[in-house]
Formats: C-alpha cells, structure tokens, sequence
C-alpha cells in the first residue's frame, strides 16, 4: 500500500539496489576563503566505503547511500534507508586534482582549493 | 459474489491512484523517509525497534560527539537533548547555511518499562544507538507445556 512495502518488494529483485533507493538532499554548508571553498554535508548513517564524489565537467555531485541494518519489530521509523544526492556546478578555478574528503561523525567535508592563477594578488603600486 | 469483490477492488484502485498523486505532490507524504523533522528544527529523527528481549532506538544526530549529547530514561520516559555548535571556520565567507547550530531536546513514553542499569548508548557514524533491555516483569517468557 505504502511506498515502503513497495520499496521492500523492489529491492529483493533488484540486482542494483541503490537505485531503488529514495533519494534525499542533505543539509550543505558552502564556506569560502581565499584558498578554498569548504562544503560540509550531513550525512548521518553512511559510511566511507558508500560515498561518492565525482567532479565533471564542472559539476560536483554527491553521492551516499546509508545501508543500516534493523531487527525486531518496528514500533516507529522515521529514518530509512536512503541515498543522499546533491550535485552543484563549482567554478572553473576550482583544482580538481587537489580536491579531499573525509568523514566523520556522519558529516562529510570537501576541500576544494582554488588553482594559483585564480588566487587574488595584491600588486604593488610603485612610486614614479 | 466475485462480481462485488471486484467492486471493492475497484474502490482501493482509486485510493491507491489517489495516494501516488499525492506522493508526485508531495514527495514526503507517507515515504520511507518519515518525516519533515530534522535536527535543526529541534527534532531528530527517531526509530524505535523491539527485538523482544530489547528496545532499540536510533537518532539522526550527525555532528555530535558523546559530550554534546545526554539521554535520561525515568521509568519508561525517555528524553534525548543535545547541542551543535556552528562549525564554521575561522575566516571563511559563508557562501551557503544549512546546517546552524542547533540545541534539541525530545523525548518520548516508551511503550514497555526498561532496565535503566542495563542500557548501553553508542554513536556511530552521526547516529545514535540506544540499548535498552526490557524490565523482567515484561519481558516475554515462554510457558512449557507439562
């Protein structure tokens, strides 16, 4: 009746069960400095191995998929599983080479740092 | 008679046409997911599961380590609060904010007495897992046959 008995009902004949997944965005933070751009995302429930971030064509797009195991009866479940998904377009002078990751607490956080050329830079005024 | 069996599959045909209009409407209606409550507004998600010999219950509270969170149980009255402060850097411009810091507290009436003495709390992966074995006056039993 549900979407959920749905779900359960898909997924035991789904080779690939992610994509039976409902999808959610998670709760971003972007902060820039003149170095870097940081983006902090809430990820409760996945890890390492089931993320994924891919940088193309400049777009970043995220990808996590939380895979939690239960047992016993259910009296209530707010939270499923689920696949987090996002994807944003970062600027052209973002260093895709130079681009770190990690986990922790159920909270992921990019590093995307800005290539030298796009740097600011002071220049100096001489005097004549 | 089949041809009025068909009649109420007709009408549960409909309420079923009219719940995935209302999924395409509104994507958290009835979904997996649950519902609209999250952290920041105060409320993490919450599951509770009954394996018979305990209760497990699960909170989404990503961010937070074990001096940020309290759980208190009195008899079967839970209450789960916590805090997250902001995390962002020193000299950092904020390009996008969704994540705030945020203070919670829940609480819920469990539906069975638990031994308060036996509960164990873990966090993993920003999700909190509570353990909390059944009082013996209610857990089940089985009753041989003579």
């Amino acid at each position: 009746m549900n979407e959920k008995t749905e779900l359960t009902k898909a997924e035991n004949k789904a080779v690939e069960k992610t994509a039976d997944l409902y999808k959610v965005a998670p709760a971003v933070d972007i902060f820039e400095n003149s170095n870097e751009i940081l983006l902090y995302a809430d990820m409760p429930g996945v890890v390492k191995e089931d993320i994924s971030v891919n940088i193309d064509n400049g777009t970043l797009s995220l990808s996590g998929v939380r895979k939690l195991k239960t047992k016993g009866t259910v009296n209530w479940e707010e939270f499923g599983n689920v696949q987090f998904v996002r994807s944003f377009s970062v600027p052209p002078t973002i260093d895709a080479n130079k681009v770190e990751a990690d986990l922790k607490e159920g909270i992921l956080r990019l590093h995307l740092p800005k290539s030298e050329n796009a740097k600011p830079k002071r220049i100096e005024i001489k005097s004549a | 008679m089949y041809l009025r069996i068909k009649d109420f599959d007709k009408l549960f045909g409909t309420m079923n046409l009219l719940q995935n209009r209302l999924n395409r409407f509104s994507s958290d209606f009835d979904s997996p997911y649950g519902s609209d409550w999250t952290m920041e507004q105060g409320m993490p998600r919450t599951n509770l599961y009954d394996t018979g010999e305990q209760l497990e219950i699960r909170a989404e509270v990503p961010g937070l380590d074990k001096n940020r969170l309290t759980v208190n149980i009195q008899g079967n009255y839970l209450e789960i609060s916590g805090s997250r402060d902001s995390d962002v850097p020193e000299g950092y411009k904020i390009q996008n904010a969704e994540r705030e810091s945020v203070s919670f507290s829940r609480s819920m009436t469990l539906p069975v007495d638990v031994d308060t003495a036996k509960a164990s709390a873990v966090i993993k992966d920003g999700i909190l897992y509570l353990k909390l074995p059944k009082a013996e006056a209610v857990k089940p039993k089985r009753i041989t046959i003579a």
